[in-house]
């Protein structure tokens, strides 16, 4: 199992950090930073989203599903979003 | 539009937090018109995020040996060292504030600029969520949306200890950490950086400011929210389940 962690300051935004456990699946994830999330509750829904993918990730895919959770909650990222979060994935995983 | 204001008192740092989420309840169960509070922490504190992790961004060992509380927020945002400074909160129904988030952020944060503008501090706000004066921040704000209430507390920076803030809060790395403790003091400002103004006089400016525009009851915490305060203490903000959450 491998264990990592990133930190990204999004330019002109805020800080988010993510806590991953993998192999060739995602086991565990934990999206952290200074960021607001309305409502806030939808971070662990994306969280859920995110465990379970194979690695590589699918980029475009991931990015749609996180995209779908943000809109079926009718939620609001601000200072990150969904294409930051899985840039971060994406480079953690590689 | 009516407003129940509370003028300022010092409270702990989870009563603060209580306190906030008791009167969302006040207003969504329809007891209270919206509400505008003034308050300080003592002792003083640090506040994290929501969605930050505890143990990233805090040295819990030298708060507990400085005596400095730490909680976490309902609201998003970073980590905040509560010691000489004013905070507020502004709490109504969502559909008060403008629907834009940003938008209701630079509303909100308009009534600091034009205080400290009284005082002739030439502030302006920074979006996503600051107040700068000449780029550097005097003023950090959070806002949450929550079962239709929305809730935005922020602090204004009276004095600030840098050096005493970075003992308590985690620097990404240690070996830069003197580098970026110096270039905090270059990003962050204060009123007493402004002339000698006395902090009675800051609260005042700032009652005046968050006033103008709405019919003002000065007023209390009710019974109801004090007892609900409390429970919300014991229950949630200062157990470990809470802070630790993330």
């Amino acid at each position: 199992m491998t264990e990592k962690t990133i930190t990204k300051k999004i330019p002109g935004g805020k800080l988010v950090r993510i806590d991953l456990s993998f192999e060739e699946v995602i086991t565990d994830v934990k999206i952290t930073g200074d960021f607001f999330l309305h409502p806030e509750d939808v971070l662990e829904k994306l969280e859920k989203e995110i465990i379970g993918l194979y690695v590589p990730l699918n980029k475009p895919s991931l990015i749609n599903r996180l995209d779908r959770v943000i809109e079926n909650n009718s939620a609001e990222l601000i200072g990150v979003s969904t294409i930051d979060i899985v840039n971060a994935l994406t480079e953690v995983t590689q | 539009m009516k407003f129940r204001l509370i003028p300022l008192r010092e409270f702990d740092a989870y009563t603060n937090m209580a306190l906030d989420e008791a009167i969302c309840e006040s207003i969504q169960n329809d007891e209270s018109i919206p509400v505008i509070r003034f308050y300080t922490w003592k002792p003083s504190a640090v506040s994290i995020g929501y969605f930050q992790g505890l143990k990233n961004e805090v040295n819990i060992d030298e708060c507990k040996k400085q005596n400095v509380d730490v909680v976490r927020r309902r609201t998003g945002g970073g980590a905040v060292y509560h010691d000489e400074e004013i905070t507020y909160s502004i709490i109504g129904p969502v559909d008060i504030f403008p629907k834009d988030i940003i938008r209701s952020y630079e509303k909100i944060c308009q009534y600091i600029v034009y205080a400290l503008a009284e005082l002739g501090i030439d502030a302006k706000f920074s979006p996503i969520n600051d107040i700068v004066v000449d780029d550097k921040k005097i003023s950090g704000n959070a806002q949450t949306r929550r079962d239709g209430i929305l809730l935005q507390h922020g602090t204004i920076l009276y004095d600030v200890d840098v050096d005493k803030m970075f003992s308590l809060l985690k620097v990404p790395d240690e070996k830069t950490a003197d580098k970026l403790i110096q270039s905090v003091k270059k990003r962050v400002t204060r009123i007493l950086d402004y002339g000698d103004i006395p902090k009675e006089r800051v609260v005042d400016v700032l009652y005046k400011s968050f006033s103008k525009d709405k019919e003002i009851t000065v007023g209390n915490y009710t019974k109801k929210e004090i007892e609900r305060a409390k429970e919300l203490v014991e229950s949630k903000y200062n157990t470990e389940r809470w802070n630790n959450l993330r």
